[in-house]
């Protein structure tokens, strides 16, 4: 069950650290991290859309732009269920500007289960939404004049007036295996997150759809967020158990196939989790859970796991929240070693 | 000299780089204008990074985020861009709703022909985008545009009204519509597109009418009927419904409509109009599209604005 942890990390990683942070997290906290991104040599920032936070992640992404010239910056993700494709495309377009140099990246899905239902918002046939969100972006940022109507659009005589000169790279955060082989048709890139038994046959997925169509495979890239913990005392596996818990509510059953997860097990985890809370919910996570579904231990254990996870061919592993009980120590920490080994 | 309490915008034009909008901002700030105002439009750049990128390179300039439609945008968006904003930026925001530019929003999938309600709608907005700002300490003054009647007087619930007209006729018209407004605190602005110079510029001028004509093919049918012109602007929207050009569509405009929608005013005539403006309660003007045509049209406002300022200090 523990493919991706069995081998041990012996060389410097040549994968990419990323760091990633949330719309939800406090801006003050968003700007110390990525300040110690900057000053680390971390490759680039990716910000999560938290629906349910209190600020814009299009906004949020322009003061990490504009403030941090040495990172790159991605959305990872927003989704066209919640914003009008238009306004994803301007929003995208605007930030190519501001960034310059390609420094821009535009994650898109679905979105999360969870949100999107508290939202009222249902999903079907995510594979056309996500093929003609793509298809609509690419031909606004070629100005071309757009008609298009279905059940998620209505586009009528529409042509961007703003500058539509910059190459914006747009990366799926999906789960499926449908938008995964879609991601290898259509995308520049794909955020992975779940299970590490999940990571891989969702790589190997999408690598076979990347040869279906004669991807260009060397411009493509993989990106892993996997909750990662800092955690050097066993009572820091609290946290670690407590976020596998609300990782795992929000996994689709799906996904946990995937991982040979057993469903019976996850279905108990949401239903104590609803119910009681995450602190009760997490009493029931294994020691099998945790290994699976986060990342955690001392820095040099997560550089281990990192190292593994770039031998499936991944380019770039973002060390995104909870980070650890002090969230900007164990940025500091990860970050420090990465730079010492690379 | 009579003292008169004028504040001043530059209209910000989101078809340009946001990096232009922002230098221009700057000078704008330099130079004495006391506001910028970014409209989000659907076909124009994202207006809260256009305000983000000005507020990043400017230290006290306001900043207006607006007019946004809440018809495009969930209140909850636009309360969060404010909250971004404000917590990067400070207190140095305000915030404009109103429906939007009909055409343009049809072209994105929203019809407002087609929705019942506007006014209660904006009035929802407003109080759900106030409810989350309160909840989070942030604190903006949130204006409604308005033009037609019912509208402006709903805009009585707000901070103030931006009237989307030039004419002072227009404006006495609008201000009466809006009628008795028990908050001390309201301020009535004007926004509209304007050139404002001392060297003449024919090809801003052109710029100006296209402008001009924008706003009177979005006019309120009230306000229409008002000045006759209801049927060559039914003609002209008419026509670009079915696919013709712009420009080929322009030229069917009355010239009038110059005078009616823009502020166009060599320096000398711009005091007279403040002058006139002012004595009917408006207390902020915002020069848009195209006086931010270019860093000389940006000086050449100020440089008359400052002499109205110096005068009724």
């Amino acid at each position: 069950m523990h493919l991706l942890l069995d081998t041990v990390f012996v060389r410097t990683p040549s994968v990419l650290l990323d760091i990633g942070v949330t719309s939800g997290m406090p801006l003050k906290q968003i700007t110390k991290l990525c300040k110690i991104a900057q000053k680390t040599g971390l490759n680039h920032a990716w910000i999560g859309e938290d629906l349910a936070a209190s600020h814009d992640v299009f906004t949020v992404s322009s003061l990490v732009l504009l403030k941090f010239s040495a990172i790159n910056v991605g959305i990872g993700i927003t989704s066209p269920l919640v914003r009008n494709i238009t306004t994803i495309a301007r929003a995208s377009a605007s930030l190519a500007e501001i960034g310059g140099d390609q420094r821009f990246r535009l994650g898109l899905g679905i979105g999360g289960l969870h949100d999107l239902r508290t939202m009222g918002i249902s999903v079907r046939y995510p594979t056309n939404l996500m093929r003609n969100s793509v298809a609509l972006l690419q031909r606004t940022w070629k100005n071309e004049t757009i008609s298009f109507k279905n059940e998620n659009f209505a586009i009528e005589g529409y042509r961007a007036r703003y500058d539509t000169s910059y190459r914006i790279r747009v990366f799926f955060g999906v789960r499926g295996q449908r938008l995964l082989r879609l991601a290898g048709e259509i995308a520049d890139g794909v955020i992975l997150s779940g299970p590490k038994t999940y990571l891989k046959k969702a790589i190997s997925l999408v690598k076979d759809s990347l040869k279906r169509n004669a991807h260009s495979s060397r411009d493509f890239k993989f990106v892993v967020w996997v909750p990662t913990i800092l955690a050097e005392s066993p009572k820091d596996l609290n946290l670690v158990r407590q976020i596998v818990a609300f990782v795992l509510v929000d996994t689709p059953r799906q996904v946990l196939e995937m991982a040979g997860l057993d469903y019976e097990q996850v279905e108990r985890i949401k239903e104590v989790y609803q119910r009681q809370g995450m602190k009760k919910a997490s009493e029931l996570v294994t020691e099998g859970l945790t290994d699976e579904a986060a990342i955690h231990g001392n820095p040099k254990k997560i550089l281990e796991a990192f190292g593994t996870i770039e031998k499936l061919g991944v380019h770039e592993v973002v060390f995104g929240p909870p980070y650890g009980v002090d969230p900007e120590k164990a940025v500091m920490k990860v970050s420090e070693e990465w730079k010492r080994f690379s | 000299m009579e003292k008169i309490l004028l504040k001043f915008g530059l209209g910000v034009n989101v078809n340009e780089k946001a990096l232009e909008a922002a230098r221009k901002s700057l000078e704008a700030e330099r130079l004495g204008i006391d506001f910028v105002w970014v409209s989000d439009v659907p076909n124009g750049l994202y207006a809260p990074i256009v305000a983000s990128a000005i507020a990043a390179k400017t230290k006290k300039i306001r900043i207006g985020l607006g007019l946004i439609s809440p018809f495009l945008h969930t209140p909850a968006q636009i309360a969060n861009c404010l909250q971004t904003l404000y917590e990067a930026y400070g207190e140095r925001f305000e915030l404009c709703i109103g429906p939007g530019d009909r055409s343009q929003l049809r072209r994105v999938g929203i019809n407002l022909s087609q929705q019942i309600g506007i006014t209660a709608h904006l009035l929802n907005a407003k109080k759900q985008i106030r409810k989350i700002l309160r909840r989070n300490r942030v604190k903006v003054r949130i204006w409604l545009g308005a033009q037609g009647p019912k509208l402006l007087e709903a805009s009585r619930l707000f901070n103030g009204v931006l009237l989307n007209l030039a004419h002072p006729k227009l404006i006495e018209w609008a201000i009466n519509k809006v009628g008795p407004v028990k908050n001390d605190a309201f301020e009535f602005g004007v926004y509209a597109p304007s050139y404002v110079y001392r060297d003449f510029d024919p090809n801003i001028y052109k710029l100006l009418r296209a402008s001009a004509a924008v706003v009177a093919l979005g006019t309120h049918k009230t306000i229409l009927e008002r000045l006759n012109l209801t049927e060559e602007i039914a003609k002209a929207n008419r026509r670009l419904d079915a696919g013709s050009s712009f420009s080929s569509v322009l030229a069917g405009i009355p010239r009038r409509t110059v005078e009616l929608f823009s502020i166009f005013k060599s320096s000398s005539e711009i005091e007279q109009y403040l002058l006139e403006i002012s004595k009917m309660k408006i207390k902020h003007m915002v020069f848009s599209y195209p006086q931010n045509h270019s860093e000389k049209t940006v000086k050449e406002l100020a440089t008359a604005l400052k002499d109205h300022k110096r005068k009724h200090a």
